[in-house]
């Protein structure tokens, strides 16, 4: 369970405060799929930092499983979302330098999983994701959509209880878009495993269990299929 | 992370900028190569002199004068009761036979040899061809080269060492029938009056013949006698002349070389100028060290040019890579783990150069050992020798060095908010 209690963070100083967001409160059950939806500079992308640690505000908690994850040092915090978050992103992130194989590496060699226990997982990841026969090739030679089908399996790689996307089909065109979607509530599904999904994309939204509306960094709406 | 996955990609990443890389290397190994190369020289160069000074110098020898010879400022005074020696270059004074008794009186002196050089006439073999000498006194600790006989111990007052160049004008078939043989010396008694002069002939066995060696200078020009069998013929000829009985250096044998310094205090007491084999030795090594010294400032200087360019690449890597960055940091990838990756990439960049830099100098020794021993005539000494333990520390240090350059873009990557990294289209 993620409960999001009291969030305000704000840029800037003195005359020039910006509120981005303001008194944010809600709570996620464990396995759920959550769009956070808004208009652009809404504060979405600043929420879901503040949700995964990466980003500090000036007020509230995060709790994740009765814990506390603001009140972390960095140490634990660097741990906590080496083995139970990841992260997909709008323009990819992948390293066109390396091989797919590579790629997906990395999340296991930051959360020190012994090497001889990494190719199954490589390989189970990137089956998951139909690139299996990629997996030498250089990621510059992906296309979009197969770029973000590499970050899907980058991903999931270490088995993460909450799935972080921002945008994931932000620049694919629908048809791929829809791959990945597929992908991401699939491995919702098959394995409780909570998503949550930045997205403007109000079709996307409907596939997920709950739906938090923010306008200009306070909640609007939080709305659940049940 | 692992420190084996961090190692593994900063070495991916170099290799993923090549060019970079290698040129950046490329800096730091011109100072690999040069400090390598004279640190193979100061080895060699040291090397060579102790075996110059051991071919040459006996290390239980003092080499004692009247005075310290001094540059001559202007015409020396001329004094009745020391004899003096002037040349265009210096002047000082002879040592006598007074001093040669004082001398041997010493405690720790077991003898003492004047440079007796005897001038002889001429010298001549089997083949009845005369020709010039030059003579020197042999010494029993002088390693020689020898090219036939042996030498155990001292030589007997009626041998002879010859050089290998006389064999054959004296008219032997070759070295080893040589041996055993007798040549003659005609030697001039200088006091002898012009209307009635006087001369003599002594016979010497040949001994041994000394080869050409790139260490021994006596061995390469002059005859060797015993000290006896000098000190006769010089008596022959300089007796009742009155530049008998002085010398401008004298040999003094120590009982041990450890006695050689104590020796020289009391010398050096008395008013003469003593040097031991160390004292020459030094001298040499001072001129090896100075011209290492300036070797080795170009090697730092070309270091400390590479340092700015480690920094400056890893600067340009850590922002062409700001994205890759962010994402490891999301990834939960500690600070230390990212301080690290860069740290090792310097690591890198100065391994390869150290290695670059020191192998080309080895290879370089290589090649040029030869050609300098041949152009400086000194057989198959080398003057460059690579001491395994010297390029180690060379690399180590270079890679030191690396790093520490590396630390303030390592640092800039380390403390990258991964929030504004990931921003960055
Ligand atoms: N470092 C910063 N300094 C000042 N303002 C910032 C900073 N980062 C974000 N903001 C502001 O915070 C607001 C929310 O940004 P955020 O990225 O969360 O928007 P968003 O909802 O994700 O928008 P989009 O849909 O375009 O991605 C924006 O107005 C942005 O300008
Ligand atoms: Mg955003």
């Amino acid at each position: 369970m993620i409960e999001v209690k009291n969030i305000t963070k704000t840029y800037g100083k003195k005359d020039n405060v910006f509120r981005v967001l303001n008194d944010v409160n809600f709570t996620i059950p464990d396995g759920a799929s959550v769009a956070i939806l808004g208009k652009s500079g809404s504060g979405k992308s600043t929420l879901m930092h503040v949700m995964s640690g990466l980003d500090r505000p000036d007020k509230g908690q995060v709790v994740i499983d009765g814990q506390d994850i603001l009140s972390m040092n960095q140490k634990d915090i660097d741990k906590f979302r080496s083995t139970a978050m990841s992260f997909i992103f709008q323009s990819f992130f992948v390293q066109a330098n390396e091989s797919c194989y590579d790629n997906v590496s990395l999340p296991l060699e930051i959360a020190n999983v012994p090497t001889k226990k990494r190719r199954s997982k490589i390989e189970a990841a990137l089956k998951a994701v139909e690139l299996i026969d990629k997996k030498k090739s250089r990621a510059r030679e992906l296309s979009g959509g197969q770029k973000q089908r590499l970050a899907v399996a980058r991903a999931i790689v270490n088995q993460p209880k909450i799935l972080f996307a921002d945008e994931p089909t932000g620049n694919l065109d629908s048809v791929t878009g829809g791959v990945v979607e597929d992908l991401l509530f699939d491995y919702n599904k098959r394995n409780k495993v909570t998503l949550i999904v930045v997205t403007h994309d109000e079709d996307l939204a409907n596939r997920c269990d709950i739906q938090i509306r923010i306008k200009d960094g306070e909640i609007e709406s939080v709305k659940g299929k049940k | 992370m692992r420190l084996r996955d961090v190692s593994i990609r900063a070495a991916r990443s170099l290799k993923q900028a090549k060019a970079r890389t290698l040129l950046t290397s490329l800096a730091i190994g011109v100072g690999a190569f040069t400090i390598t190369l004279s640190l193979a020289a100061g080895v060699g160069g040291r090397a060579y002199t102790d075996q110059i000074v051991s071919a040459n110098t006996d290390i239980k020898e003092l080499s004692v004068a009247k005075a310290k010879p001094q540059e001559q400022q202007g015409p020396q005074k001329y004094s009745d009761t020391s004899s003096g020696v002037a040349t265009g270059l210096f002047a000082g004074q002879y040592l006598n036979l007074d001093d040669i008794s004082k001398i041997k009186q010493i405690d720790g002196v077991v003898s003492v040899s004047p440079n007796y050089n005897p001038q002889v006439r001429y010298i001549s073999g089997p083949s009845g061809d005369r020709y010039l000498a030059a003579l020197s006194t042999f010494s029993p600790s002088v390693t020689l080269k020898l090219a036939a006989g042996s030498t155990s111990g001292d030589l007997a007052d009626n041998e002879i060492i010859l050089t290998e160049a006389y064999v054959t004008a004296l008219g032997f078939s070759d070295d080893q029938s040589a041996v055993g043989q007798t040549v003659n010396i005609v030697a001039d008694k200088l006091s002898s009056p012009l209307s009635n002069p006087e001369s003599r002939t002594f016979n010497y066995v040949v001994k041994a013949i000394s080869s050409k060696s790139g260490l021994a200078f006596r061995a390469q020009s002059t005859l060797l006698l015993s000290n006896n069998a000098s000190k006769t013929l010089y008596d022959y000829i300089n007796q009742g002349t009155r530049n008998y009985g002085n010398f401008t250096v004298t040999a003094v044998q120590a009982v041990s070389a450890d006695k050689t310094n104590t020796i020289k205090q009391t010398l050096t007491d008395m008013g003469y100028f003593a040097q031991t084999a160390a004292d020459i030795l030094g001298v040499i090594n001072t001129f090896i060290n100075v011209l290492q010294g300036i070797l080795l400032g170009f090697g730092a200087l070309a270091v400390i040019t590479s340092v700015f360019g480690i920094i400056n690449t890893q600067y340009i890597s850590v922002l062409e890579r700001v994205q890759q960055i962010g994402l490891m940091k999301a990834l939960g990838m500690r600070r230390r783990d990212v301080g690290r990756l860069f740290k090792l990439e310097a690591a890198w960049i100065g391994f390869i150069g150290g290695a670059v830099g020191s192998g080309l100098a080895v290879i370089f020794g290589l090649v040029v050992n030869p050609i300098i021993s041949k152009a400086l005539d000194i057989g198959d000494v080398r003057l460059l020798i690579f001491e395994p333990l010297n390029i180690f520390i060379v690399v180590a240090g270079l890679v030191l060095v690396a790093v520490a350059s590396g630390i303030l873009p390592a640092r800039k990557a380390a403390r990258l908010n991964p929030i504004d990294a990931l921003r960055t289209e």
